[in-house]
């Protein structure tokens, strides 16, 4: 079957994937309301509008390395670095970024790619091998299709723009082209890790502990961003240092993935002669490479297939232990399902991972630093900031638990305020979590401890605060239409449009601290502890109005 | 189909519809039904594909709701007291999509946390009923590898750890071995006897309708054509000996269109 063929025989499995996606029937959610006829299409546009959100960040991103390139940033950023060498690093640092937010979005595109069984199905009919690896590669293509011409276009548009010239935006290409391949087979590779190590793995505290080990892996594409912000300097510093030294060494930094897919549109770009001394390095590290990128695409051949085809066989306790049940509380049993879930389900441990990872590093950083104690009070207090606003940014994502086995949850006795409750106790506990953490790794050398453990909790009513905000509004609009589903995929809008002011009002009372801690601090903790609560008292009213005779 | 349960003179019955509608946009599902359950029985729900049994159950349980009518279950509206409804309601879907990724127990646990159970009660009858239909060995594994006979028998455990006031079966015995299907007949039958307990019961398989079920109504699109114990069913289509699989083709008007179908299917390939 040719690839016009194949092309149209994925429309249709497309089109399944893209609803269950957005409706989620098969992971147990309730039937949409609304005409029928309407639901597919409204599917497909709500996926559409997802992927051209995330493409439209990979844009800006490429963006962002225009401006340092055009702007000539480096007599900033790096004095006394080549022009060469800091292009180099700037176009590497957008490929980096754009190969982890490719690879975080497959890891949310996979799970509605697994779920929706549609390669399956194509199993069962008279279809040779080749199509049927066929159809399963193009299905996964269509899924990144948006960002990947994004990243195709951008990337080399904005380099050719930026050194003013034509062969260095070409040149750009192949560097994107192996930062696709690559990302797109990461995503898989992890995908596939996913469904053989965690999805089938039996209960138990070791296993558990496991599970969330491995899971701690679909945190680090996120951590990108941190990367190229926290660690910039000392990579300019080091290629500074690497320019000084020149020669073998010289070679030996541009051969580290990306700087030589950087270095290529770079020396075509500015024909800096740093990086003419080390062409061979730089063309020996583009051949090695793109030989890589070679064979992650031969593996992406049949690697979609072979994922769908996957089935948790899962793993056998060595005992079957006794029946022994403990049911707690409304709330902490929604609660613990939720942390059950996300145990399995990289999508969810991504959104809990995060603000204590998060937490963990800057904690770990702070710590390392030589800073005063002042110093280590307000980078201290800047972590748990991060804490609160990781926690409120992606906590509308725990939201999307609820699709899962939806139908059969609305016919328990739980109320509207129960699942509310739940949802914002577990965003408060992440951000007390992380807090708890930088906490205990900085209280000793924090100058006034008393006044940084008063600037946690008088954060936390703000973070209940946007968490009812937040899961508030989704909780309405679910009990109208049906449930919004929110990860970065499937329902990025709704994602976007409740954090952004949930940002707002979590970020209201660091805000009103850093005005006034220039003066004293406790008037700085007053005029923000005032503010979170009432903001929570405010959200209180607003949600428990609004959800008032849910069930 | 034995003798029914009769309504003891001041008991409030189970379930109790009226003139219930239900409308997804322009087609009409469920048509003006009316019927009810009584203390003790087990009334059983025969239907075609399509033909209102599901959206009926899903008003009783909460899922939808209904363009007119009411749902009465012990006198408490479906609607205005949904949530005292459901915590008398045990309820198992017809299909069982559960919570992929979480193991039998936690899925227990979780549905007994809802239901604000006691622990030891709740280990107490859990332990009886997993034993009973023998997924002990699976209690710890992911509900997402194990098949559908085991989700639905776990989800057959989790209808029963309240010991509800009403049962809301939805093609129950699907995917269930015959073992378990043995055991959930004998069940059902004994459950319904204790107290003022009633099932409603939604089947295409009418040999299991005429060993289970007190009485059945026949629902062909959305409105009820037939409602009775077997013999009066019998009496219904004048005929002595009738199958429930004949009185319901008489009574769906489906006779003509069988033989059609089998008359056009067997006329061989092509």
């Amino acid at each position: 079957m040719n690839w016009r063929a194949v092309w149209r025989l994925s429309g249709p499995l497309y089109a399944e994937i893209a609803f269950q996606a957005i409706y989620a029937l098969n992971l147990g959610n309730l039937p949409p309301t609304g005409a029928a006829g309407t639901l597919s299409i409204v599917a497909r546009r709500r996926v559409t509008q997802s992927k051209l959100l995330v493409a439209a960040i990979l844009a800006l991103v490429s963006v962002g390395g225009f401006v340092a390139l055009a702007a000539r940033t480096e007599g900033l950023l790096a004095p006394g670095l080549d022009r060469g060498l800091y292009a180099s690093a700037v176009i590497g640092a957008v490929y980096v970024l754009e190969l982890a937010l490719l690879w975080w979005t497959g890891l949310q595109v996979l799970p509605a790619y697994l779920a929706s069984s549609a390669v399956r199905f194509l199993e069962t009919l008279p279809l040779d091998e080749r199509t049927l690896s066929r159809v399963a590669l193009v299905l996964v293509g269509r899924l990144f299709d948006l960002p990947a011409l994004a990243c195709l276009v951008a990337t080399p548009l904005v380099v050719g723009v930026g050194l003013g010239s034509v062969a260095a935006g070409v040149a750009a290409l192949f560097g994107g082209v192996v930062v696709l391949v690559l990302a797109i087979a990461l995503a898989l590779r992890t995908g596939d890790f996913f469904v053989r190590r965690i999805q089938g793995a039996h209960a138990g505290h070791r296993q558990t502990a496991i599970r969330w080990g491995y899971l701690v892996l679909w945190a680090v594409p996120a951590f990108a961003m941190y990367g190229v912000i926290a660690l910039g300097p000392d990579v300019l510093k080091f290629l500074g240092d690497a320019q000084a030294a020149g020669g073998e060494r010289l070679g030996l930094t541009l051969a580290v993935f990306p700087l030589p897919l950087g270095a290529l549109p770079a020396l075509l770009g500015t024909g800096s002669p740093v990086l003419g001394s080390a062409d061979a390095a730089i063309a020996l590290a583009l051949v090695a490479y793109g030989l890589l990128a070679v064979a992650a695409a031969q593996w992406l051949a049949g690697a979609p297939r072979a994922l769908a085809r996957t089935i948790p066989s899962g793993t056998v306790p060595e005992t079957v232990r006794a029946i022994v049940l403990a049911p707690s509380t409304v709330v902490a049993a929604v609660v613990r399902k939720d942390l059950r879930i996300a145990s399995r389900t990289p999508g969810y441990a991504f959104v809990i991972l995060l603000p204590l990872l998060d937490a963990l590093a800057l904690g770990l950083l702070t710590l390392a630093s030589a800073a005063t104690p002042d110093a280590v009070f307000a980078l201290g207090a800047a972590a748990v900031s991060t804490a609160a606003l990781l926690a409120v940014f992606f906590g509308p994502a725990l939201f999307a638990l609820e699709a899962t086995g939806y139908g059969y949850v609305r016919t328990l006795p739980l109320a509207d305020r129960s699942v509310l409750g739940a949802k914002v106790a577990m965003v408060v506990l992440l951000y007390l979590g992380a807090a708890g953490i930088v906490t205990v790794l900085t209280l000793g050398r924090v100058f006034a401890p008393v006044t940084f453990l008063a600037f946690i909790a008088g954060e936390a009513p703000a973070v209940a605060a946007a968490g009812l905000f937040e899961f508030g509004v989704l909780l309405a609009r679910a009990r109208r239409r049906g449930l919004p589903l929110v990860n970065l995929f499937s329902g990025a809008w709704w994602a976007t449009g409740v954090a952004v002011p949930g940002v707002i009002i979590a970020g209201a009372p660091l805000a009103l601290f850093q005005t006034f801690i220039g003066r004293a601090p406790l008037p700085a903790l007053g005029a923000m502890g005032l503010l979170s609560v009432l903001e929570l008292g405010a959200a209180l009213g607003v949600v428990l109005a609004l959800v008032r005779g849910g069930r | 189909m034995s003798g029914a349960g009769t309504v003891p003179s001041g008991a409030v019955s189970p379930l109790a519809i009226a003139d219930l509608v239900v409308d997804y946009g322009e087609k009409r599902a469920v048509d003006g039904l009316t019927l009810s359950v009584r203390p003790g029985e087990v009334y059983g729900l025969l239907g075609s594909n399509g033909a209102g049994k599901s959206s009926t159950i899903r008003c009783i349980v909460g899922l939808v709701r209904p363009t007119r009518g009411s749902v009465r279950v012990f006198g408490l509206d479906a609607l205005d007291g949904a949530l005292a409804v459901k915590a008398r309601v045990g309820y198992v879907p017809e299909s069982p999509i559960l919570f992929d990724a979480l193991t039998p127990r936690e899925f227990l646990e979780y549905v007994a946390g809802i239901r604000g159970l006691d622990p030891a009660i709740a280990t107490g009858r859990a332990a009886r009923y997993v034993d009973a239909l023998q997924i002990a060995a699976d209690i710890d594994r992911p509900l997402v590898t194990l098949s559908n006979g085991t989700r639905q028998k776990v989800l057959l455990v989790a209808a029963f750890l309240h010991q509800p006031d009403l049962l809301v079966l939805d093609e129950p015995f699907n995917n269930l071995d015959p073992r378990a299907v043995r055991i959930m007949k004998e069940l059902l039958g004994r459950y319904v006897a204790s107290g003022q307990r009633g099932a409603l019961f939604s089947t295409h398989a009418m040999e299991v309708a005429e060993q289970v079920c007190h009485r059945v109504g026949i629902l062909d699109r959305g409105v009820l054509r037939g409602e009775g114990s077997l013999p009066t069913l019998r009496r219904e289509v004048a005929t002595r000996d009738a199958t429930l699989e004949a009185i319901f083709l008489r009574l769906t008007a489906e006779e003509e269109g069988v033989r059609e179908a089998v008359r056009s299917l067997g006329e061989g390939p092509g």
